[in-house]
């Protein structure tokens, strides 16, 4: 598996995690008894993105040291006389990102803002036919988790299959 | 419509008779990953003019005897077959 999809299947499960709770914070106790009261939802999601963010970097950061510790490891197994300045070359030869991921990327976010999209028109279909404003906001951040849940999955998939 | 072109590359057969140049060497001759090479060498992927060009350059020959063209019939062709 390429240092690519590795990095794609990492912030594929941290959007999973971060969409998981969440669905059981705000479709748990907390967001049922403020069902009417706006700020508390538009609080809630501002959280979430922040905390999203954060997560974001810090489980990137632990996988580029992690992966960088491995590669090392592997390295200094199978050749002992290795120097560090070969190890570190390697690992940044495994991390060059070139014109197929470019490619593979830009192709995955039109389907990402694709899902982000219909997300927007089922909050307003919702909304014309009576539902409220809290279901609107939730319509529209649960669209935007999923959209880069299937662009993660998408990317995945045209390292597998290929591009062209 | 235009027939559709496919591409075929003889990657794998340049890389033998280059003392078996590792995949990893074409790719940092190439200045690209060693997934695109692996890419391009099973037909996954179409690479872009430029990087084709430096594909050619790292075995040392012209662009055509690593890429050529193959003509795909149309839908319509193969249903007349």
């Amino acid at each position: 598996m390429s240092y690519q999809e590795k990095k794609t299947i990492v912030s594929l499960i941290t959007g999973v995690l971060i969409l998981v709770a969440y669905c059981i914070y705000a479709f748990g106790k907390a967001g049922m008894e403020q069902l009417d009261n706006l700020q508390f939802w538009a609080k809630t999601i501002l959280a979430f993105i922040g905390i999203g963010i954060v997560a974001l970097i810090i489980i990137m950061i632990v996988f580029h040291i992690l992966l960088a510790v491995s590669k090392a490891v592997q390295q200094k197994l199978s050749d002992e006389t290795i120097d560090d300045k070969e190890i570190e070359k390697s690992i940044e030869r495994e991390m060059v990102e070139d014109e197929m991921d470019k490619l593979i990327e830009l192709k995955a976010s039109r389907i990402g803002y694709s899902a982000i999209g219909v997300g927007f028109i089922a909050g307003l279909i919702a909304v014309a036919f009576g539902a409220s404003a809290v279901a609107l906001l939730n319509i529209l951040f649960l669209s935007g988790s999923v959209g880069s849940i299937v662009e993660g999955f998408v990317q995945i998939g045209y390292y597998r299959r290929g591009v062209r | 419509m235009p027939d559709k072109l496919e591409i075929t590359n003889n990657i794998r057969t340049l890389r033998f008779f280059a003392n078996e140049m590792t995949q990893q060497t074409l790719a940092e001759q190439a200045g690209v990953s060693r997934q695109t090479i692996i890419a391009v060498e099973a037909g996954k992927y179409t690479p872009s003019l430029e990087l084709a060009f430096r594909i050619a350059e790292a075995f040392g020959v012209s662009i055509t005897e690593v890429f050529s063209v193959v003509k795909q019939p149309k839908q319509q062709e193969l249903k007349e077959k």
